[in-house]
């Protein structure tokens, strides 16, 4: 222990060091001199006193250092000077300074930058208290010819299952939509959801000003109340405190603001900016047994745990039909039969609410930090070697310093001095770079990514980007240890520098280094190939309609206003009719549900003459398409059979309908669907089929096909007294979308000013998003693998530009033997790219391994795709070649005289 | 042959450093000379070792130095003895001597 004036000894000598080694030089001089006195009384000349004196005192500097040491504050001096020392040197090399620094720079700029995102969407918990106690609660469908792995619940499941559940402290239900809100005259579409007033204390968020809604507001006549989002109050609202008790128009309703929600309040990360009440009736659990639209989110109580929730859902599941009274035998329509989840066909899942926010996109970010994490592998492989050659170089002057009393120790001190004041530059500058790497990475997922809000450089990016800097910087700083061991020091000032004698340790090295960065670099460009040919595939999947020169945007008619299916249709038909006036347009149509982005409807249908059996398939179809006539033409939809809906259909013709091939495969096969009728489940009247369609990709392009049932918007408000009130339009136009947009927008304000125009953009744009976490990984990997390559690329010629310097007297004295110029270059050549070879080959053992891991992130291309294989190796091979000629020529090109002399 | 205090176990430097300052404040090289005359030339004390092992003493307390001037009126540091100093002197000399005894007895009777 130190007392208190050894304490402040020590903090002088810290922070006063001028000052205390001017006293210690002080004090060895006058001994200096006043040895140099006494040999001089005793007789010497003045230069001999001198001398004798300085003879006898020894080395002032090892003096000095021991000294110091005594003084205990070493470690912290030597820091500071070996810091001081290293910076010094590397200014001495500015060239590689400059190198080594922006290498590392990008390396560990990209990894905190993609860290980044990791660390805000995957790793950054929820922002609501205690979020692992959250669970996402969706149903199962595992029927016939109807698989859905995550679907949605129906209220009266909902209900029962708060009731009957043991392990959660409550559950809550919502489903979001969108809404039209008009309040600063130019309206907008904003995403709502409809929650139970449960929901809110679940999710455990209380609002920051009024309250959120009680039970009673949740009930069918209740009187409509609203709960703002911060940022809706304050873009729309002005974020004015007295909007509490205030009517707002949503979606042509006048609504009571009740609550303001704290800031980034949101729920399963859907953007959510208005909060309205889910109107359920509590006691009615017979009618909607089977609309399945709600999702729910459970709080677990503090003690059970999501396996032990899980438990107790069998038994809930086993337990489930009977606590309906229902018939387990019964088909739909039986007598007896009731619609409840049960342990096989209609199961319930528990997921972590934060892993079901994440989803698939955490394989996508976790492949872009495996890779970009290799990219710094390899960069620091580089510098490693850069530094091995350079401690080469050095040798002469390490073999001085040992030689004049240089501790072991203070070597090591100062090569990861020299390492950490790399690595922390690098770091510095990386830091700069994620920071402006972070936004660019926001801009580039563009949606694809969820909780992109959360993304930013928080405490733990800062942590992990100080490893890295602390790891790589170890790295480089032990690297040249690696053949620096004592006894090669001592050696080289004897044998005068000279580099004939083999280093075999050192070559080892340096060959596993670029071996390595092969490996690693191929790699890196196989797993790009492969999502290339993947995005590839994507872009080039059948949507089954010519995407090219659609225009499209969406109108959502506010229900209070339209709430008569004749007057909605008759928009649509008017809205479709003035569009089609614009000049250059050359058809217009309208479409409930815009592919390929769409939610599966899956909803019961009738097929009128086919009897469901058990071994038939469920009488379900997967996507309903509510059109305008002129669809099938706007959108180069092919007829397979039959004919489209026409004009003449909207007047008191028969009601028709059209299917895709999908479903005429499946629920006709070997017949023709045209003139067969069909039906929703619940609707009274019969649609007779008139044509066949091509199928499209609703679902996404990656989906299966689904089936598809078509109506005629016109004929719907006399067949339900319904028409949709939410609908896409599509422009068939050359031009493009920028050129339409203030026509389309003066026509749409003209039939009625209150709609806001949505989603304006090409069809290509909505393809371009729809496969946009696709291209996102594609993109990054892509540069990743790149600059992987330009990196191996650099390594290699590096140390083959070395090796060939080392060796350029053999080299001489073989030409000046005779030797031919093409020989010399085999020689080289057959040494060299055999060691990129193996590095080729672990390479693609290794994406082998790797891809494996990746195999969700592909769309049609194999794991072990044989021709990006194929491909990866030749263009690598070719690389390292041409490396091995360039260098090997220069090489050869020496004048052995010169070669020989030049050592 | 001068034997230089390389030779000597670093704690009996340190005596004889803290006997040849109990005779009053002295620089370093008046602690060299002092000890090399007293010694008859039989012990040498190296720089080397003399001034780590002041800065060592003066760290634990044992002795404190303070800048004066010089019989040749040159600045100097001079060293001197604490209370601290004294007392591990008598205490180290007793320990010392018994050792030196011990280790006669041996030589002169094994």
């Amino acid at each position: 222990m130190l007392n208190a004036r050894q304490l402040r000894r020590r903090l002088r000598a810290l922070f006063n060091r001028g000052a205390v080694e001017r006293e210690l030089d002080d004090e060895l001089r006058f001994h200096l001199d006043m040895e140099t006195e006494m040999h001089m009384r005793n007789g010497m000349s003045p230069d001999d006193a001198k001398r004798a004196a300085e003879r006898q005192f020894g080395g002032v500097a090892r003096i000095r250092d021991d000294a110091r040491d005594v003084r205990g504050v070493s470690l912290f001096e030597d820091l500071g000077r070996d810091l001081r020392m290293a910076v010094r040197n590397l200014r001495r090399t500015p060239g590689f300074a400059a190198i080594a620094v922006l290498t590392l720079a990008l390396g560990i700029g990209a990894n905190s930058a993609i860290f980044s995102v990791v660390n805000g969407v995957i790793l950054k918990p929820l922002p609501y208290p205690r979020p692992n106690q959250l669970v996402m609660i969706t149903s199962q469908f595992n029927l016939q010819g109807m698989h859905f792995d995550q679907f949605w619940v129906s209220p009266p499941e909902y209900l029962e299952f708060r009731e009957r559940n043991h392990v959660f402290q409550d559950v809550g239900a919502y489903v979001t939509s969108a809404a039209n809100i008009g309040a600063s005259g130019q309206p907008v579409r904003v995403t709502t959801a409809f929650v139970t007033a449960s929901l809110f204390p679940v999710l455990g968020v209380a609002p920051r000003m009024g309250r959120t809604f009680t039970l009673d507001e949740t009930l069918l006549k209740a009187a409509p109340v609203v709960v703002l989002s911060s940022e809706i109050w304050q873009s729309a609202f002005g974020g004015n405190a007295s909007i509490l008790g205030k009517q707002v128009d949503i979606n042509g309703v006048e609504r009571t603001v009740i609550g303001v929600m704290p800031p980034g309040f949101d729920v399963h990360d859907q953007g959510v900016k208005i909060w309205l009440p889910l109107l359920l009736d509590p006691a009615d659990r017979t009618s909607n047994r089977g609309a399945h639209y709600l999702y729910l989110i459970g709080r677990l109580k503090p003690e059970v745990s999501l396996t032990q929730a899980r438990a107790d859902l069998e038994t809930l599941l086993a337990q489930w039909p009977a606590a309906d009274g229902a018939n387990p035998n019964a088909t739909p329509g039986q007598p007896g039969f009731v619609h409840t989840p049960n342990t096989v066909k209609h199961r319930l899942r528990f997921d972590d609410l934060q892993a079901d926010v994440v989803g698939s996109a955490g394989t996508t970010l976790w492949a872009l930090q495996a890779a970009v994490a290799l990219v710094l592998l390899i960069a620091c492989a580089n510098l490693a070697n850069l530094l091995l050659m350079r401690a080469e170089s050095r040798h002469k002057e390490l073999s001085v310093r040992v030689a004049l009393g240089a501790g072991q120790g203070r070597l090591v001190r100062q090569f990861i001095a020299e390492g950490m004041v790399l690595s922390a530059a690098g770091a510095v500058v990386g830091l700069a770079l994620a920071y402006w790497g972070v936004h660019a990475l926001a801009a580039a997922s563009a949606g694809s990514i969820p909780r992109a809000t959360d993304v930013g450089i928080d405490p733990r990016v800062l942590v992990a980007t100080l490893c890295m800097a602390v790891g790589t910087g170890l790295v480089f700083g032990l690297a040249p240890m690696l053949h620096l061991a004592p006894a090669t020091i001592g050696t080289t000032l004897r044998d005068g520098g000279s580099r004939t004698t083999a280093n075999a340790a050192r070559h080892r090295v340096r060959r596993a280094l670029v071996v390595a960065e092969m490996a690693l670099a191929v790699m890196l460009v196989i797993g790009s190939g492969l999502l290339i040919r993947s995005l590839w595939n994507l872009t080039r999947v059948d949507a089954g309609f010519d995407r090219a020169n659609l225009t499209t945007f969406s109108i959502t008619l506010p229900g209070a206003t339209y709430s008569d299916g004749v007057r909605v249709a008759g928009f649509w038909q008017r809205l479709t009719s003035r569009l089609a006036t614009i000049p250059g347009v050359t058809r217009v149509a309208a479409m409930s549900g815009l592919p390929p982005q769409r939610q599966v409807n899956a909803n019961d249908t009738q097929f009128e003459g086919i009897v469901p059996t058990k071994d038939g398939p469920l009488q379900n179809i997967d996507y309903y398409q509510y059109v305008t006539p002129g669809y099938l033409k706007t959108m180069g939809i092919p007829l397979v059979a039959g004919r489209s809906f026409t004009d003449g259909d909207a007047a008191d013709a028969p009601p028709v309908a059209m299917i895709n091939e999908a479903a005429a495969k499946r629920f006709y096969p070997n017949q023709n669907p045209v003139g067969r009728r069909i039906r929703s489940n619940g609707d009274t009247i019969w649609l007779t089929i008139v044509g066949v369609v091509k199928d499209v990709k609703q679902g996404g392009v990656d989906a299966k096909t689904g089936t598809e049932l078509y109506y005629d918007v016109p004929q719907m408000p006399r067949e339900t007294g319904f028409a949709p009130t939410s609908m896409n339009i599509v422009l068939r136009s050359s031009l493009p979308p920028s050129t339409l947009a203030s026509s389309i927008r003066g026509i749409v304000n003209s039939l009625d000013a209150a709609l806001p125009v949505v989603g304006l953009r090409s069809m290509d744009d909505v393809f371009a998003d729809s496969v946009g976490r696709a291209r996102f990984l594609t993109m990054l990997l892509s540069i990743f693998a790149a600059v992987a390559l330009v990196l191996a690329a650099i390594g290699i010629y590096g140390v083959l530009a070395y090796a060939v310097t080392e060796r350029r007297r053999e080299i001489g004295i073989r030409m000046a033997l005779g030797a031919s110029r093409d020989g010399v270059l085999a020689m080289v050549l057959r040494q060299r790219v055999g060691l990129a070879a193996v590095g080729i080959g672990l390479g693609l053992a290794g994406a082998v391994g790797a891809t494996r891991l990746a195999k969700s992130l592909l769309f049609g291309v194999g794991t072990t795709d044989p021709l990006t294989f194929t491909c990866v190796a030749a263009f690598m091979v070719a690389v390292a070649v041409v490396a091995c000629v360039v260098l090997a020529r220069r090489a050869t090109r020496v004048d052995p005289l010169v070669a020989l002399r030049s050592e | 042959m001068p034997r230089t205090s390389s030779d000597l176990l670093q704690g009996t430097l340190d005596l004889l450093i803290l006997k040849t300052l109990s005779l009053g404040p002295m620089h370093g090289w008046g602690v060299s000379q002092r000890i090399q005359q007293v010694s008859h030339d039989v012990l040498r004390v190296n720089q080397g070792s003399l001034y780590p092992s002041l800065h060592r003493l003066e760290d634990q307390g044992l002795i404190r130095a303070e800048w004066g001037t010089s019989d040749n009126n040159r600045r100097a540091k001079f060293y001197e003895l604490t209370a601290d100093g004294r007392r591990h002197l008598t205490r180290e000399t007793t320990v010392w001597r018994d050792y030196a005894w011990a280790v006669h007895r041996i030589l002169a009777l094994a």
